[in-house]
């Protein structure tokens, strides 16, 4: 016999044996090995009987053996990799874990080298990294060797494969894996530029995944297409996300911002940063930098540029990570990570509830401006609110919240502040600016939505409306065009723009181009039913020390917010061009009409506007019975024919003045032919009157039952007028403002 | 001495024998403070004859005899005396003065107190009884530890079904115990007939306790020094022969007593005896299959303790003769056995002979040539395995040699063998002395004053050294 024979006559009888007498089995086993010690499949079988019974500590001895005295056998290699294999991945099943126990039992040295083999034996970037961070993890020794070049290959391997996002499977390895591992070694001796490099590539990646948007690629590019798939009510928090080439249990990256904030204290302590004691809030961080930017004059060479480096980096984190706050609480469902369904978007806008009032008007006509100043506003500075300069003008400035729709509110009008503090900051110095825009363009944060949303709100905030407008218009290209409709929800993100231009160009007075976004945005809401409650009134008026007209506020971005705002934006527009010393009979009537909404709050104007009037002695406004309902106001017109109402001659009717005269001097061009076209509810609705017209008789007996009529609307749905009004008469309207 | 003796005569029984033991403890308290080995003399060894186990010195006097209640009540009085007695030496020469056979009359009445003693310390768990019981097995001819072990297998075994479980927690109180004990039952049933194959409950009990710890059986050995001469007769160092023999004839043994059965068998009813005999084969032969490999696996774990100890070689444990009777039990078993009938027993047999050979003989625990077991096996039927062990392996070219010790790093047990943690928790061995004694001993809670130990890696037997 010979001993290959032999060998094979002992397996086969232990082959035999396995199923009905195991122990046999192995007795047997024991038996060959000692006949033939250097006979692989003697002791493959040995260590396949333990295996399959999932016999940890026994299988484990085999398998060094076979390690050391056949390391050359195929089969060992394919027991090697079946158990690497498992030690990365997460699967929880009980043969997973059996090999998991199996690589525990041998020694630290052989777990070692079985590592670095199976890493040499890896072809794939992915598979090689994660094979050897086993390694790095168990025996925090290798790091020295291995470590940086661990971390080099992935980042090669990054831009290799060219991928877009940060958010990749190499990145995330290397921040959330190796470079613990890393910048923990007390062995490691590192550069501080290298260091400031990994820094920067781990806030980029925390900052991407945590901005990331809802749909499942995790491209910041995407989330607006996100936001409208949106389905009513869909769990978007439970979303589930997996990072390419990773497993689901892997792509989990718990307290991003918490894990920035340790990377960065650990590179602060071996960059030895100024003052620096260790981990802290992103709020305390912000004011430490802030005191040494005190000190940067004073500092030159190698302690300077350290400074600033360590200035921009602390600093720039601070500012995405407060901008993310506020961001997140103004538009939540931009990030996948954030969102809860039925949140609701906020949008910040000049404040407009001083539209009633006749403080602005006195101002505006320079003659009266002592009369009816008020003892609070003494004391502030007249200043229009078209200012472009700005400088000084956006310190504080309040934003109005109504605090029972947002229980946030403190928290996200704080983050708002500190990120404006830190950009501040970060554009104090010049060197600062320039280290800051490099880290910036590096990461691309043009691309980044959610940045320029905050940076819209920021402009907006200090004033420079100019710079604002071209903002949105930046962030109006983020948005694909077919992305313009009203969501079920009536959310009107993709209207946050439009609505903030048109706020913008109110602020500089440029009210016809704010108009015309006004009334755009108006045509894609849908009226809603009258609330009983104002929205206006839960907010706290903390205002008496501001002066009117620079306040802002943050509306929930919502029909029924945003359609009140959109009138007394119109409102607002229309008011100081009624009551110039100029007669405007359109503007005038476009102001009444308005007037109706929110009554009584406009009562005083309006009575302002009765005064006018009876001066003028006359009042031409063919859309009146269009458009107004007000009871109140049709008795005071209806008054105001009257002889103790002083005769007033008041042609309401339609068609009634044309026939008189040139309707009003902003229609001047146009000719009535066009103007009838234009107005067509204006003709239908009022057909009946031309048979009586021209008469003065008839017209009083016209203008006797359009009243009656009018009474019996009142009922009606007055937003639904206001709509209408909006919707029919646009381009009058735009064409009525200068 | 013969004062003593004269005022014990005045006393009844019970508080006489109560005085000897206190006498006992005196005089050897104070022995032991002057020597390190105190005698036994002639005249203590009378004392306790007298008294305790009631063999009277002279016709003369009339042997006092305790009732059974008084014996109960002594044997209380030794258990807690035992117990509490906390110096290990004196305890250990009390219990020889008392128990050690002196060959004469008095024996058998010492070896019914022994084994009373016994099986009572085995019952209420008494480690300091069960330790000296451990010793005294080591000393005395393996006759009356045979006697021992009778009483408390059929106290344990046999009587009350069920209280195999009190005998078999034994196992982690005094290991020591245990490991003595098997080798006296294997030493007492050698399967040589009916009534000397192992009831079931002790065969499950044994193969057990060795599944669980294989090491068990290696105990008596390494805490024994090897420069020791063993006294005449007594039991083996290790019950490793016994239990290969059980292993080994177990299969042609158990078919030979069922045989007449199996004769009636085909005739109408089965008797009923022969019912519960069958069915307890069956159950026992997975028992011996679990027991071989037990046995197989100790011997791989001798072989790296003896490289360890450049021993290799010097020191068979298994005697070649013991080894050769147990062929010659074999090959009568085969021949009383039809062949025909008993093919697979048989060859179940002779594997399990070739590979308990060979591995012994790979471990170093055999010390002869392939050509003595050529001579020695060849009375016996063909068997392939045999055959192969026989002739040795086809030799290899020799580039990757075999050794022994190579796997001294990994602190796992070998062999599939689970570790047990209050034992694994203390891997510790003696600083040995130029020849190694093995000096090992139990770690357990009841010596706590052991003296310093040199932690050394790599140690595969962790029992605690005692000196």
């Amino acid at each position: 016999m010979s001993a290959q024979g032999d060998c094979e006559f002992l397996v086969k009888r232990a082959r035999e044996l396995v199923t009905e007498d195991p122990w046999a089995a192995k007795a047997w086993l024991i038996t060959a090995r000692t006949l033939y010690p250097a006979d692989f499949n003697i002791q493959y079988e040995m260590y396949t009987i333990e295996r399959n019974a999932e016999r940890t500590a026994s299988a484990g001895r085999l398998l060094y053996d076979m390690f050391v005295n056949f390391p050359e056998q195929p089969a060992v290699w394919r027991e090697i990799t079946v158990i690497t294999a498992a030690l990365r991945s997460d699967c929880q099943d009980k043969h997973a874990q059996f090999l998991r126990g199996l690589f525990e039992t041998l020694p630290g040295r052989v777990q070692c080298e079985m590592l670095l083999k199976a890493t040499e034996q890896c072809f794939n970037t992915l598979e090689k990294a994660e094979m050897l961070l086993l390694l790095l993890r168990r025996f925090p020794e290798s790091v020295v060797q291995h470590g940086v070049s661990l971390g080099e290959t992935l980042l090669e391997a990054e831009s290799i494969e060219d991928l877009e996002s940060p958010v990749n499977c190499f990145r995330k390895l290397f921040v959330c894996d190796v470079l613990p591992l890393i910048i923990n070694n007390h062995d490691m001796r590192l550069p501080a530029s290298l260091l400031y490099k990994y820094m920067h590539k781990a806030a980029e990646f925390y900052i991407s995944y945590v901005t990331r948007g809802p749909s499942a690629d995790g491209q910041l590019q995407g989330s607006q297409e996100g936001v409208s798939l949106k389905s009513p009510g869909a769990p978007r928090g439970s979303q589930r996300y997996i990072i390419e080439g990773l497993t689901e249990k892997s792509s989990v990256v718990l307290e991003p911002w918490e894990r920035l904030l340790d990377i960065l204290a650990i590179v602060g302590a071996r960059c030895e940063w100024q003052g620096d004691k260790g981990s802290r809030s992103y709020v305390e961080i912000l004011q430490r930098m802030k005191e040494l930017c005190r000190y940067l004059p004073s500092l030159e060479g190698e302690t300077l540029s350290c400074c600033r480096s360590q200035v921009v980096t602390c600093t720039t984190l601070v500012l995405f990570h407060s901008a993310y706050l506020y961001v997140s609480a103004v538009q939540p469902t931009l990030f996948q990570a954030h969102s809860s369904p039925g949140a609701v978007p906020w949008i910040l806008l000049e404040d407009l509830s001083s539209v009633f009032s006749e403080a602005d008007l006195e101002r505006s006509s320079s003659k009266h401006v002592h009369k009816k100043r008020k003892l609070g506003e003494g004391r502030e500075k007249t200043m229009s609110s078209d200012d472009e300069d700005g400088s000084g003008k956006g310190r504080g400035r309040h934003i109005l919240v109504s605090k029972t729709d947002m229980p946030g509110w403190a928290d996200m009008l704080d983050s708002f502040r500190t990120a404006r503090e830190s950009w501040d900051l970060l554009h104090s110095h010049e060197a600062l600016e320039t280290e800051f825009n490099r880290i910036c363009s590096s990461w691309k944060t043009d691309s980044w939505l959610w940045l320029r949303i905050f940076l819209t709100d920021m402009i907006i905030y200090q004033g420079q409306y100019r710079k604002a407008l071209s903002s949105l218009h930046q962030l109006a290209s983020f948005q694909p065009p077919q992305q313009v409709q009203v969501s079920s929800q009536g959310s009107l993100e993709h209207h946050r723009a439009l609505i903030q231009l048109a706020s913008c160009h109110y602020a500089l007075g440029e009210y016809r181009l704010a108009c015309e976004k006004v009334l755009e945005v108006v045509s894609g809401l849908v009226p809603q039913a009258q609330g009983p409650g104002r929205a206006t009134e839960d907010v706290t008026r903390t205002r008496t020390k501001f002066r009117k007209g620079t306040d802002l506020r943050l509306l929930s971005c919502t029909s029924k917010a945003i359609m009140p705002f959109c009138l007394q934006l119109m409102l607002a527009c229309f008011k100081l061009r009624a009551f110039t010393e100029n007669r405007d009979d359109l503007a005038l009537g476009h102001v009444i009409v308005l007037l109706q909404h929110d009554w009584p709050q406009g009562e005083a104007l309006f009575l302002k506007a009765v005064d006018k009037i009876c001066q003028q002695g006359s009042f031409q406004y063919e859309n009146f019975f269009n458009y107004v309902t007000n009871i109140d106001m049709l008795e005071e017109f209806a008054y105001l024919r009257t002889t103790e109402g002083g005769k007033v001659q008041l042609e309401l009717l339609p068609n009634q003045g044309m026939l008189i005269k040139n309707p009003s001097p902003a229609l001047g061009l146009v000719s009535q032919e066009f103007n009838t076209l234009l107005l067509p509810g204006v003709q239908t609705a009022d057909r009946h009157h031309t048979v009586t017209r021209g008469i003065t008789k008839g017209v009083k007996e016209d203008f006797r039952l359009a009243m009656e009529r009018q009474v019996s609307r009142c009922g009606e749905n007055l937003l639904t007028v206001l709509h209408r009004f909006c919707i029919n008469e646009k381009i009058i309207l735009v064409q009525s403002l200068p | 001495m013969s004062d003593i003796r004269h005022s014990l005569l005045r006393r009844d029984a019970l508080s006489a024998a109560k005085e000897v033991l206190y006498h006992l403890d005196i005089y050897f308290s104070s022995q032991l403070q002057n020597t390190a080995v105190p005698i036994v003399d002639k005249g203590t060894i009378e004392l306790v004859e007298e008294f305790i186990f009631h063999v009277p010195k002279d016709r003369s006097v009339q042997p006092k005899r305790m009732n059974c209640v008084q014996e109960l009540q002594l044997l209380e009085i030794m258990c807690s005396y035992f117990q509490e007695q906390s110096k290990d030496a004196v305890r250990q020469i009390i219990f020889s003065a008392l128990f050690s056979p002196q060959g004469n009359k008095a024996d058998d009445n010492r070896m019914a107190m022994l084994g009373k003693l016994v099986s009572m310390a085995v019952a209420v768990c008494r480690v300091p009884i069960l330790e000296c019981a451990a010793s005294w097995l080591q000393r005395s001819h393996a006759v009356y530890c045979v006697r021992l072990a009778k009483v408390l297998v059929d106290d344990y075994c046999s009587l009350v079904p069920g209280s195999v479980q009190t005998l078999q927690q034994i196992f982690s109180a005094s290991p020591r115990f245990c490991c003595q004990f098997i080798t006296a039952v294997t030493a007492l049933y050698d399967l040589s007939s009916e009534d000397l194959i192992p009831p079931f409950d002790l065969l499950e009990m044994v193969v057990t306790w060795i599944f669980d710890d294989p090491r068990l059986t290696l105990i008596t050995f390494l805490n024994t020094p090897i420069s020791a001469n063993l006294p005449l007769g007594c039991l083996d160092l290790t019950p490793l022969l016994g239990l290969v023999r059980w292993c080994v004839k177990s299969p042609l043994a158990y078919k030979k007593n069922l045989k007449p059965s199996l004769s009636n068998g085909h005739t109408g009813k089965l008797p009923r005896e022969a019912v519960e005999c069958e069915g307890a084969d069956r159950d026992s032969q997975p028992l011996y299959s679990k027991l071989h490999l037990s046995v197989l696996q100790v011997l791989m774990m001798l072989q790296v303790h003896l490289t360890e100890k450049n021993l290799f070689g010097r020191l068979g444990l298994l005697l070649f003769e013991h080894v050769a009777q147990l062929v010659e039990e074999l090959g009568r078993l085969v021949d009383e056995l039809n062949p025909l009938n008993a093919t697979k027993e048989i060859e179940l047999s002779l594997d399990r002979l070739a590979q308990a050979l060979q591995v012994a003989m790979a471990a170093g625990a055999l010390l002869c040539g392939r050509d003595d077991l050529r001579s020695l096996c060849s009375r016996l039927p063909h068997n392939n395995l045999l055959q192969l062990v026989m002739s040795g392996p086809v030799q290899q070219p020799p580039h990757s040699p075999y050794q022994p010790g190579f796997y001294p790093h990994i602190h796992t047990p070998p062999l599939g063998y689970p570790p047990r943690p209050a034992a694994v928790a203390h891997p510790t061995i003696s600083a040995h002395a130029p020849l190694p004694t093995h000096t090992a001993h139990p770690a357990h809670n009841t010596h706590p004053s052991h003296p310093s130990q040199t932690f050394l890696p790599g140690m595969t037997f962790p029992y605690r050294p005692i000196r």
